[in-house]
């Protein structure tokens, strides 16, 4: 049914949906302008206009988590790369640094915000799926130590003390991205949960290229390179083999489980919001530590 | 004070917001006692936070050009220019349009 992306209000047609955001921006509303400058175009068209491009924007050709996958890429991967991905593709200690710090706090979030979709369903490929993931990202299984831990220690091996990592708190960039995903936990059903959480693993899924994404999310070579300390290595290899095979089964369980696509899509939208706001979020901490990071941003 | 958001000039309803380039919305502010089209009051406060800011560490008492090159997700890269000075910054804002990063 089609729905403001904005503040969720209903309609049968999307002419309606056209007229009430367009209504709201000539009164400058901010968050239905921003909504309209961040996902259609900054420049001002008519309703008639706004009508096709919102049809156009929420229309799934073929499944949801194609449409998914497609905004991923044109968000993060498209003409112009995210930053953060950017930086990737040659990290410095400095940059991977500001991963650890703001990543340590996404992914103790991740799994307290995957807990709440095993709280809520009672399906239970869903339930198996998400405490398999929950067990990999932060405790660890088949004896492989958890996502958390190699996070951990690759901030080590850059030479900072587990226990500094662990002291210092999200720069407001990352809170409030945490306070979104806590949002859509919290007050969406788990499904639109699920689809707005396990999406953000596409940042690391290698198939993403056959889809059209500009790169991968770190120069896989990287992973051969002598040039960053094992822990970097193993870090990055585990969420890259990982996130590969969560993402895609994860969509899956949203693509069976979906019933209506629009609010499942507002939400999502919401999510990679957010997650472009984290991306850059690990940058900030970057430039604090070493201001030459800048760089990347201009 | 000429403003130039992402190559093209700005601060008219015509032109664009003076901080993003959006033609959307219809909010203006005086500033500096020229009158400066925003999309909504949040780009205004924003931009009043920056000239304010540069305003602070230049010690100038106006700003002559603004290019603004950027957006919400990746900050904005900018050069103030006055007299034949230039100031280059970079400035992040935060939720509520206040200033959450700023680099010179």
């Amino acid at each position: 049914m089609p729905i403001c992306p904005v503040c969720e209000y209903k309609s049968s047609e999307w002419y309606e949906i056209a007229r009430h955001i367009y209504s709201l921006a000539k009164k400058s509303d901010a968050k239905h302008i921003m909504w309209l400058n961040r996902n259609l175009s900054v420049k001002e068209v008519s309703e008639e206009e706004l009508t096709k491009s919102l049809e156009g924007f929420f229309r799934v050709r073929n499944n949801l988590s194609d449409w998914i996958r497609q905004k991923f890429i044109d968000k993060f991967y498209g003409e112009n790369p995210h930053p953060f991905i950017l930086a990737m593709q040659k990290p410095t200690k400095a940059v991977l640094l500001g991963y650890v710090i703001e990543h340590q706090h996404f992914l103790k979030n991740w799994v307290r915000i995957l807990s709440t979709i095993v709280a809520r369903t009672d399906k239970d490929d869903v339930i198996r799926y998400e405490l398999g993931n929950i067990a990999v990202e932060y405790i660890g299984f088949n004896n492989k130590p958890s996502h958390y831990e190699l996070l951990l220690r690759m901030g080590e091996s850059l030479g900072m003390k587990r226990e500094q990592i662990l002291s210092i708190p999200p720069l407001p960039a990352t809170r409030s991205a945490l306070n979104t995903w806590w949002d859509i936990a919290l007050n969406k059903g788990w499904v639109e949960t699920m689809a707005s959480m396990h999406s953000l693993e596409l940042v690391a899924d290698r198939s993403l290229v056959k889809y059209g994404a500009k790169m991968h999310y770190f120069n896989p070579k990287i992973l051969e390179s002598n040039e960053y300390p094992q822990e970097v290595k193993d870090f990055l290899r585990e969420g890259y083999e990982a996130d590969e095979g969560h993402a895609g089964e994860a969509l899956e369980l949203v693509d069976k489980y979906a019933e209506g696509f629009e609010d499942i899509q507002v939400s999502v939208i919401r999510s990679f919001d957010a997650f472009s706001k984290y991306l850059l979020a690990r940058l900030e901490r970057a430039i604090q530590i070493d201001k030459s990071v800048l760089g990347v941003l201009t | 004070m000429r403003i130039i958001v992402n190559g093209n000039e700005a601060g008219t309803k015509e032109t664009g917001c003076a901080l993003c380039g959006s033609t959307w919305g219809d909010y203006y502010e005086e500033i500096d006692g020229q009158r400066l089209f925003f999309c909504c009051d949040v780009c205004a406060l924003e931009f009043k936070n920056m000239i304010s800011e540069v305003k602070k560490r230049t010690g100038w008492d106006r700003i002559d050009e603004l290019v603004i090159n950027g957006n919400y997700y990746r900050g904005r890269n900018c050069i103030a220019r006055h007299e034949g000075k230039e100031y280059k910054f970079y400035v992040k804002f935060g939720d509520e349009g206040e200033i959450q990063t700023f680099l010179d």
